[in-house]
Order: structure tokens, then C-alpha cells, then sequence
């Protein structure tokens, strides 16, 4: 063993550039891995810390399974209980702040905590700062908490202004809080019933909060509790903030697939690295089969370089990782202090984590190697003493090209089929099945690009596509490095112009109306303000306006499931916007929501629940268990990644109690002065702080933008995914050139110039890229139309747009890393000394 | 006794109209001890027997016996162990392994059969000094010169005491002087290390050095002799011989 240990370091040490570029491929995968999951731990756990620290003793608490606001004296049935020491009720809701206050002092919403003083201050401690806190008598006070009031300049006495729905209301602080607040979240406490008149909901509350009698098993009040609650209730952990835990889970989960992914390239890498190296080594390892080493030996070489690599590559990533985690933080860390509260951290290193990333690193750098190592097992001790049967070679490669037919026709059946499962199982089959086939493409392609490359380089061309035809494996290889890297990119740019030109669909259809006034935030939910029937009556009255029409908002269940519910006015709706029908007609269905217990449900939660037109499903509300019938499935823009039912603000108000307009939408006339009715909004609008008015077009300009920015981003990335083809082609090329030596000599001796020789290497390097992106185009194709075919089963409903700059982009990849891959072995083959080269064996 | 033996050795390139007839019911002995040489033209096959005779190849037709034990049914790992411990090769294009020293080089075939690196390195010492090669133990093959590079060869042939030493055209890469070195060499490998040598070669003044010569055309010994005489009316006699093949 130790010999081949020893032969696999001089090799590897031999090739530093090689062995460093090869090693790359590994790097980058483990320090994603490691240096993300060191990370997020960190984070997760800061955040924890803070929240427990100010949730006091609260040992229960209780939402509606709809997290939607009920009776207040429903508390009472908690009360009531033998076991519980303390109940209150409590109102809390996001509030957003009117934008010129928000991005002064760098907050965007406040929780608004409606309390019971009295209660709230037995069941939990609210250390003061200064001031006091809330009393029973209190009218319009508020306590807040102590970032807040340095963000706001805010001291004891003086008076803080909230949108709410009635225009605004002002508040006097009448304490301030000496916690950390729940990070990201800037909490005003305030009497209930004030709470109550400000969101417009009176006698309602969202939240129940109990303490347990000392020796009483928790578990058995909960049940308790429940059971006198009623089923529309729901206990929680008293732990707040799972929205953010959830989405630093999720963060956790997409990097590690991310990392993952990088590996799986990194072993793709490493794979043709090693068959080169293998092919290259040929001379090599029949001299060693020769002098006796029998082929477990010769596996045992090939093996030992990879694992050197991998241990290498993986001890790099590691230290990368813990690098990248650590400038990660740096990063956010103003962040996190400005907005979370959270104090500087260091990344957390865990056994765990560290044996994943270590583990996976080695066991990937192995893999790729496996299959060259076990094709080194054929290599006879003969090859070292005469050169290759090209017979043979042709006959696994026809063999491997049968297969690799197939595989690809199997995938196109898969395709017709429609079916989501069956279709991204062929896109893999496709990739597998373009690798085996290559080969046998490869010298009939050679002739198609040779015919325009001979226009370019006359002679050289020639002899660049006989080079080609000559070693098609090689060739092949080389050039499904690219085409895996093209692919990457490809699909990235399908399915971000599918999602670019979907949402563009999306906004010019469900958002055309001239002018939005709408949340800040851009998001429904989240627990905005919204206006009472006041506002959408001015805005008729403005001259000029043809119509408006208004969404509001509520929140149900469907068998355990949240959903959004969005109330629409199901005859001006239409006019003024729409949604993006899939099932059902549009007419009939806007008319049955006028109609009846009707609702349109949109992609998500159709994918999701297997939903279609004609279901009739109990939807639990605020007030109680109700029968809605399907009419359609359709989306909008807004609330595509959502779960949402469209229903009519009838039945939002007699069902869900809710009356408040979050977004209005108005159209002008078409004569009208547009100039003159944005002016007449905008005076409206200032006395809804919550609200911001949008002309369309800009907003439209706004999103195409915003959406720009990620496109290029995207494409960023899928370049850096290309960038380990360059290598690969680096390394075949280099290793084309030194194997051709002699003959490379012989051309040199008959007459050819430096000139000629670099241009040659030139002709078959752009030769072998135009194969590879050829491969590339029409893989990156497919795996882009799977993906985006992939959320279309989610329910994010986006057609498929064909990435005409996606392929531009991937042609003019494809052709640099054609020259540049040339650049090194061009000029190596270009000064070869004729008479050494003529020696060479 | 003999310690090689071939009975009808054939070897068949190809199939049908393009089959190949490389070796052609081929009846060798070599005796142990003996330093034989095949000669003939390039293309005769005597590369061919050679390869089937180390147990690089295996035949299409016929048997090898190694000290009357039939190599041709041997499993691949018992051949490779085969030419770990009996056979040393010795090639044209010297064949060393460029990343490794010469002492590395010399010491592969005990490494490979797991002797212990202090004590390969220490015989493989012995024998690179042996061949005058004990000041460049550490130099890399790219760091010598065609006869260096070939002495270590040798070396690493010698190194595991082997009963044969198959030698394909040692000299065919090297100047004359450097070539009768190696020859000379191979001529004391057999008179004072006492090893059995079936050389292969068209240079008839290494061919001089042999105790014995075959002549071989289109794959069948075709002429056979003892030589007696020494050095150079040797080589031109052989000269002769090989002209008029």
C-alpha cells in the first residue's frame, strides 16, 4: 500500500496545477457544505437564546387553527380550568410603519400587543426602563420596548403615531421596556380594547396565554384546555419567532442541497480528471502490470490518488468553509445587531457537521475516481510495451452508444408522456444517456462543425477534425464536461426566464388596473392594516376614476392545512383585474362567488390538496365549519407561492368577520388626467400610512427591475457552473497535445509552421467546444423545461418560456471556453523542440 | 532440465482475412543458466514469443511451462506474482516509472510483493551499486541518461533474484557505446549471477554476447547455433546470418 501511497503523492505532486485545479471542484462543494451548516446552527441558536429570555413563565398558548382573531371571552374557557393559574387573552398583530418613518429609523412594522394590563403583568415580567406600565384605566398608552424608542427618539411622554383603520391613531408612550424584544420584531404594548379599535376588530383577540398550577402535568392541561376551547383551537409551544426558525431550517435544508450538488459536479470533475489521467498513465500502468503488480494493485494506485485528493480537497474545503462562514457573518453581523438583536456569535462547530462535511467531501473525490480506477484494471501489461488496438475501443464505445440510444429514446418517452415523475427521471436519463452516446457522435459532429470551421482555418481544420475522429472517447469526455456545464446553465436561464416572463404574465394580467394603493410591504398577509369602507369611497369619487375594486383578507383551515383567504368583489374584480385561469371558466366562476359559498383556489393549493372544479370543501372559520364549492383554479400575482382561496367579500365578512380593504385597485378613465387623479390619490393615500400609492406602469418597471437584478445573478452563477468545464477541457487538451508529440514533431519537421501547430490546437479545441455545447444546448434544454415543469406540479404555475438569451449565452460560453481551454496547449504544442519531439517515445 | 519450454506456441492477430500469424507452432527450450538469443527481422514474432513466454500475453494456440508448471492456465494475479518473483523484464524503452527514484525504480517488484521499504530499498541499493549505479540512487529517470536509465532497469529485473531475465531489445535505444555496456552486463548477469537469459534482438553484437541463437522469420525458428568464438568475428558472422534472412 505504502508504495502506491507513494507514487500517488509524486504524481499528484508532479501535476501541481492539475492536482490544485481538480482539487477545486472539491473545495467548493465541502465549504458550502460545512461553512453553511456551521452557520445557520449559530444563528438559530442566538435566536433562541433571545426569544426564551423574554418569553417569562407563559406555559401554555393558544391561536385559532386559522391564527385568525376570535371572541375575547373565549379565554374564559380557559380560566375556568381547575389547573390553570392564569389566563389572558391578547390581540398582536404586525403594523406597518408609514414608509418616511420606517426607513428613518431602519424598522419596517411594530408588533401592536393589545394586553388585559392588569393580567399581563402577573404572567410575564416587564422589566421598565423608565416610565411605568400599562394600568387598567389606560386610554391611548402604549409601552414599548427599548430599541425602539432609541430608533424612534422616542422618551417617556411623547407620542407615537400608527396607521390603523380608521387613518391613523396616536398613542403616548407612557413606559419604556428594558428587554431584548423578540428579535425582529419591535413590540408596542397597548390596552386591549384600544388595540381592538385600532385593527378594527372589536371584542376580538388572536392569542391566549396561560400559566399552569405548580405539579400539575402540563401535557394534561393542554388537553384539557383544548377540549373546552373547542376544535377551531389550537395549543403551541410557547415559543415564538417559528416563522424565522422555519425559514433558517429551510435556509439550512437549500444549502445543503446546494452543497451537495457542488459535490456531485466535483465528482463529475474528478471522474474525467481521472479517466484522462488514466488514458494518460496508460505507458504507466503496463510497465507496472509488467514488472508484477496484479490489477487490485493497480485499482488499489488510481484509488490512493483520488483519496489524497479528496483528504486534501475536503481539509481545504473544511478550513474554506469555517473561512466562508465566518465572512458570512461579518457580513450580516450589522444586520443582525441593527434589526435581530443579536450579539456578535462565532460559527459553531459540530461533530456532526464536521463528520458530513468530511465524509461526503472524501466519499464523492472517491466515487469520481472509482470508474476510472476500475478501467485502469483493464490496462495490460502489453499497452506499455505497444500501442493501443483502436479496435476494441471502437467496440465498447458502439456498445456503450446502443445503450446510451436507448436511454435517450426511453427519455423521450418519458417527455411525451406528461407525467412530472416520469419526465425528470428521463432528464437524467437523457444526461447518461448524451455521455454514452457522444462518442459515436462525436466524428460525424467533428465533420458538421469541420465543414464551417474550414472556412476559418483551412488546412487546420482538417487535421483538428481527424484528431477528433481519431479519439472519440477522448474527445467525447472532454466534451461532456462541457455539456453538463452548458446544461447547468441552460436550465438555470429556462427556468429564470420562465419565472421572469411568468411573473411579468402574472403582473399584466391580475395587477393591470392604473393605480395601486397598496401595502408597502407588497405582501398581504403578515398582519398589515387595512382600511375601513371609507377609503375605497373616497377614491371612487375622484374625478376621473372609472371604478375600483378592493382585496381583503382572512385566514382558514382545510383539514389542518392554513390557508389564505382573499375577498374580492366578485363583480368589479374581473374588470379592473383577473386572475390567471387553469380550470374553469372565468364568467360563471366570478359569478358563483357572488352567487353563493363559492371559492377560486389558486395553483398551490389545487396541487396541493389534489383540488379540482366541483369539490366542495369545509373550510373552518372563524365562525365555525363552512361548505365551499370549487369554481375554478386560478392565480394571481401577488399570492402565487401561497396557499390561497379566492372568495367574495360577502362571505369574508359573514364568515371570517373581516371588512378591512387591504389593497385597492383603480382604473382611470381613459380621457381622464392622469397627472390630476395620481395627485387627488396621493392626498388620500396620506392619511392611510399603511398604504403606498403605485402607478402601474412604474411598479411594473419596479418588478422588471427588481427581477433584472436576480436574472443576472442567476446567470453569474450559472457561469461559475461552467467554469470547471474550462478545466476539463484544459487538461484533455493539454493531454491531446503530449500524446501527439511525435506526431506533432513530424508535422513540425515536414514544414508546418508555429503558426500552423497552435492553430491546429486552436481549430480542435473550438471543435470539441462546439460539440460540447451542441450537447449542452439540447440537455440544459430539457433539465430547464423539467424545472420548470417541477413547479408547475407545486402549483406555481408558470409556462414554459424558451431561454432564447439562455442559449446565447451559452453559445458564447461555450466558445470561450473553446479558445481559452486552447491557450495553454497551443503554445506548448507550438514550442516543442522539433528533434526532441521526433525522439519522443 | 529446462527451465522454458514452449510446446506449439501460436499467437493469431485478428480474425478472418485480416488474421495475423505472429508465432507459428513455436517448440523453444531454454536450459537454466542459458543466455539464449532470437533474432531475426522486425515483424518475425520474436517480441511476440517473448511477451507469451514472461506471461504478458497469452497465446491463441500451444503452452508455456515455466519449470514444467503451464503458465498459459494460470490466473491473471498468479501471472502478476509469477513475474513479481521469477521473471525480470528488461524493455527497449527502459520503462521506468518517471515520478519515482532510481532506487524506488529498482526496488518496485519487492514493494509490490510487500517486502518491507527498508529492506527493498537496502537489495535494491546492492544491486544499482552492483551496476555502477550507486551514485545515482536518487535521481529521477528525466535526471539520467539512456545507459543510466537502462542499469536500472536491469536493477530493478535482478532485484527480486528472479530464475529468468527476459530481455526485448535492451539496446535498441542506446548509442553503440552504451549499448555494449548493457550487453556486456547481461553477458556477466548470466556467467556470474548465474541467471537463465532469453534475449530478443537484431543487433547482432549484442546477439554475440549469447551462448546460443535462434533465427526466427514469419513466426517459426528457422535456423539455430551455438557460438564459441568471441567478440567481434562473432558479431559478423551473426551479420552475415542475418542478411541472408
Amino acid at each position: 500500500m505504502r508504495v502506491q501511497l507513494t507514487m500517488a503523492l509524486r504524481y499528484l505532486r508532479g501535476r501541481k496545477l492539475r492536482t490544485a485545479l481538480t482539487t477545486l471542484a472539491v473545495v467548493f462543494g465541502v465549504a458550502v457544505l460545512f461553512g453553511m451548516n456551521a452557520l445557520l446552527p449559530t444563528m438559530l441558536q442566538a435566536f433562541r437564546q433571545t426569544v426564551l429570555a423574554t418569553m417569562g413563565k407563559v406555559d401554555l398558548v393558544f391561536t385559532s387553527v386559522t391564527d385568525g382573531p376570535f371572541p375575547a371571552d373565549r379565554v374564559e374557557a380557559v380560566r375556568r380550568l381547575e389547573e390553570i393559574a392564569e389566563a389572558t387573552g391578547s390581540l398582536r398583530r404586525n403594523v406597518l410603519l408609514p414608509p418616511e418613518v420606517a426607513s428613518r429609523a431602519g424598522v419596517n412594522a411594530v408588533t401592536l400587543v393589545g394586553v388585559e394590563p392588569e393580567v399581563a403583568a402577573r404572567l410575564r415580567h416587564y422589566p421598565l426602563k423608565e416610565g411605568r406600565f400599562l394600568n387598567a384605566g389606560d386610554g391611548n398608552a402604549a409601552v414599548i420596548s427599548k430599541g425602539l424608542a432609541e430608533k424612534l427618539a422616542l422618551a417617556v411622554g411623547d407620542r407615537l403615531t400608527l396607521p390603523s383603520a380608521t387613518g391613523t391613531t396616536d398613542l403616548e408612550v407612557v413606559g419604556i421596556l428594558d428587554v431584548p424584544s423578540i428579535p425582529g420584531v419591535e413590540e408596542v404594548y397597548i390596552p386591549l380594547p384600544v388595540a381592538q379599535r385600532l385593527l378594527g376588530i372589536p371584542g376580538q383577540i388572536n392569542v391566549i396565554e396561560a400559566v399552569v398550577k405548580p405539579g400539575v402535568d402540563r401535557d394534561e392541561v393542554k388537553k384539557a384546555a383544548l377540549a373546552a376551547l373547542g376544535d377551531l383551537f389550537k395549543a403551541e409551544p410557547p415559543e415564538m419567532g417559528e416563522e424565522l426558525i422555519a425559514s433558517l431550517r429551510m435556509g439550512e435544508v437549500a444549502f445543503a442541497l446546494f452543497g451537495v450538488m457542488a459535490l456531485a459536479i466535483g465528482a463529475f470533475i474528478i471522474l474525467n480528471t481521472f479517466r484522462t489521467v488514466v488514458v494518460e498513465r496508460r505507458h504507466d500502468l503496463g510497465m507496472l502490470r509488467a514488472v508484477g503488480a496484479s490489477r487490485r494493485a493497480v485499482v488499489g494506485l488510481m484509488l490512493a490518488e483520488s483519496l489524497l485528493q479528496g483528504l486534501l480537497g475536503t481539509a481545504a474545503g473544511l478550513a474554506a468553509g469555517y473561512g466562508l462562514a465566518w465572512v458570512l457573518l461579518l457580513t450580516v453581523k450589522s444586520v443582525m445587531q441593527h434589526y435581530l438583536r443579536m450579539e456578535a456569535i462565532a460559527p459553531i462547530i459540530t461533530l456532526p457537521n464536521l463528520l458530513t462535511a468530511t465524509i461526503l467531501g472524501i466519499v464523492a473525490t472517491l466515487a469520481g475516481g472509482l470508474w476510472p480506477a476500475l478501467s485502469a484494471r483493464r490496462v495490460t501489461p502489453l499497452e506499455a510495451l505497444r500501442p493501443v488496438v483502436p479496435g476494441a475501443y471502437e467496440r465498447a464505445a458502439k456498445k456503450r452508444g446502443i445503450v446510451g440510444a436507448v436511454l435517450v429514446v426511453l427519455a423521450a418517452l418519458a417527455l411525451v408522456t406528461g407525467n412530472f415523475n416520469l419526465t425528470a427521471l428521463g432528464s437524467l436519463l437523457f444526461l447518461v444517456g448524451l455521455v454514452l452516446v457522444a462518442p459515436v457522435l462525436v466524428s460525424p459532429l467533428a465533420r458538421l462543425f469541420g465543414r464551417l470551421l474550414a472556412l476559418i482555418f483551412a488546412r487546420e481544420g482538417r487535421l483538428a477534425e481527424g484528431n477528433l475522429a481519431r479519439q472519440p472517447n477522448r474527445a467525447a469526455v472532454t466534451a461532456s464536461a462541457l455539456m453538463v456545464g452548458l446544461a447547468m446553465v441552460l436550465a438555470l436561464a429556462g427556468m429564470v426566464t420562465s419565472i421572469f416572463d411568468g411573473f411579468m404574465s402574472y403582473i399584466d394580467h391580475s395587477l393591470r388596473a392604473d393605480f395601486l394603493l397598496m401595502p408597502a410591504s407588497l405582501v398581504l398577509g403578515g398582519g398589515n392594516v387595512g382600511a375601513g369602507p371609507e377609503l375605497v369611497e373616497e377614491v371612487r369619487e375622484v374625478p376621473g376614476v372609472l371604478g375600483a375594486t378592493t382585496l381583503r383578507l382572512g385566514t382558514a383551515a382545510v383539514n389542518g392545512l392554513t390557508i389564505q383567504v382573499i375577498g374580492v368583489d366578485p363583480r368589479t374584480y374581473p374588470q379592473l383585474s383577473g386572475l390567471v385561469f387553469r380550470y374553469g371558466d372565468p364568467e360563471e366562476a366570478f359569478a358563483a362567488l357572488g352567487r353563493e359559498r363559492a371559492m377560486i383556489v389558486n395553483g398551490v393549493f389545487a396541487a396541493q390538496r389534489g383540488v379540482r372544479v366541483g369539490d366542495v370543501l369545509t373550510l373552518q372559520t372563524p365562525a365555525g365549519e363552512r361548505e365551499y364549492r370549487v369554481v375554478g383554479v386560478g392565480s394571481d400575482y401577488l399570492n402565487a407561492k401561497l396557499v390561497t382561496a379566492y372568495i367574495s367579500h360577502a362571505n369574508l365578512e359573514r364568515d371570517f368577520y373581516q371588512t378591512a380593504d387591504l389593497l385597492v385597485m383603480v382604473e382611470a378613465a381613459e380621457d381622464a388626467d392622469m397627472a390630476a387623479v395620481q395627485a387627488r390619490l396621493e392626498k388620500i393615500v396620506q392619511k392611510y400610512p399603511s398604504f403606498v400609492l403605485t402607478e402601474w406602469r412604474s411598479f411594473r418597471e419596479e418588478q422588471e427591475r427588481v427581477f433584472g437584478q436576480s436574472v443576472s445573478l442567476f446567470n453569474v452563477i450559472g457561469v461559475m457552473f461552467a467554469l470547471p468545464s474550462l478545466l476539463a477541457m484544459v487538461n484533455t487538451l493539454t493531454i491531446n497535445v503530449m500524446e501527439r508529440t511525435r506526431e506533432i514533431g513530424v508535422l513540425r519537421a515536414v514544414g508546418s509552421t508555429r503558426r500552423q501547430i497552435r492553430r491546429m490546437v486552436l481549430a480542435e479545441s473550438l471543435l470539441l467546444g462546439a460539440l460540447g455545447t451542441a450537447f449542452g444546448i439540447l440537455a440544459g434544454l430539457w433539465l430547464g423545461y423539467v424545472l420548470v415543469q417541477g413547479m408547475n406540479v407545486s402549483g406555481f404555475v408558470i409556462p414554459y418560456y424558451f431561454p432564447y438569451t439562455g442559449i446565447l449565452v451559452a453559445v458564447a460560453v461555450g466558445l470561450l471556453i473553446g479558445v481559452g481551454a486552447a491557450v495553454v496547449p497551443a503554445r506548448r504544442a507550438a514550442r516543442l523542440d522539433v528533434v526532441a519531439a521526433l525522439r519522443y517515445e | 532440465m529446462a527451465l522454458i519450454r514452449t510446446e506449439n506456441l501460436t499467437k493469431i492477430y485478428g480474425t478472418g482475412e485480416a488474421a495475423v500469424v505472429a508465432l507459428d507452432h513455436v517448440n523453444i527450450a531454454v536450459e537454466k543458466g542459458e543466455f539464449l538469443a532470437v533474432m531475426g527481422p522486425s515483424g518475425c514474432g520474436k517480441s511476440t514469443l517473448l511477451h507469451l513466454v514472461g506471461g504478458l500475453d497469452r497465446p491463441t494456440e500451444g503452452r508455456v511451462l515455466l519449470d514444467g508448471r503451464d503458465l498459459t492456465s494460470l490466473r491473471d494475479d498468479d501471472l502478476a506474482a509469477l513475474r513479481r518473483r521469477r521473471i525480470g523484464f528488461i524493455f527497449q524503452f527502459y520503462n521506468l516509472i518517471p515520478v519515482l527514484t532510481a532506487l524506488e525504480n529498482a526496488a518496485l517488484p519487492l514493494l509490490l510483493d510487500g517486502v518491507k521499504p527498508a529492506e527493498a530499498h537496502r537489495r535494491a541499493a546492492e544491486w544499482l551499486t552492483r551496476l555502477g549505479m550507486g551514485d545515482r540512487l536518487h535521481h529521477r529517470p528525466d535526471q539520467l541518461s539512456g545507459g543510466q536509465q537502462q542499469r536500472v532497469a536491469i536493477a530493478r529485473a535482478l532485484v527480486a533474484e528472479p530464475d529468468l531475465i527476459l530481455a526485448d531489445e535492451p539496446t535498441g535505444n542506446l548509442d553503440s557505446r552504451a549499448g555494449d555496456e548493457i550487453a556486456a552486463l547481461l553477458r556477466r548477469i548470466s556467467s556470474e549471477w548465474g541467471r537463465t537469459i532469453l534475449l530478443v534482438t537484431h543487433d547482432s553484437r549484442v546477439a554475440a554476447h549469447a551462448d546460443r541463437i535462434l533465427f526466427m522469420k514469419d513466426g517459426r525458428i528457422i535456423d539455430e547455433t551455438r557460438l564459441t568464438g568471441t567478440g567481434e568475428e562473432q558479431a559478423q558472422a551473426l551479420r552475415e546470418r542475418m542478411e541472408a534472412l
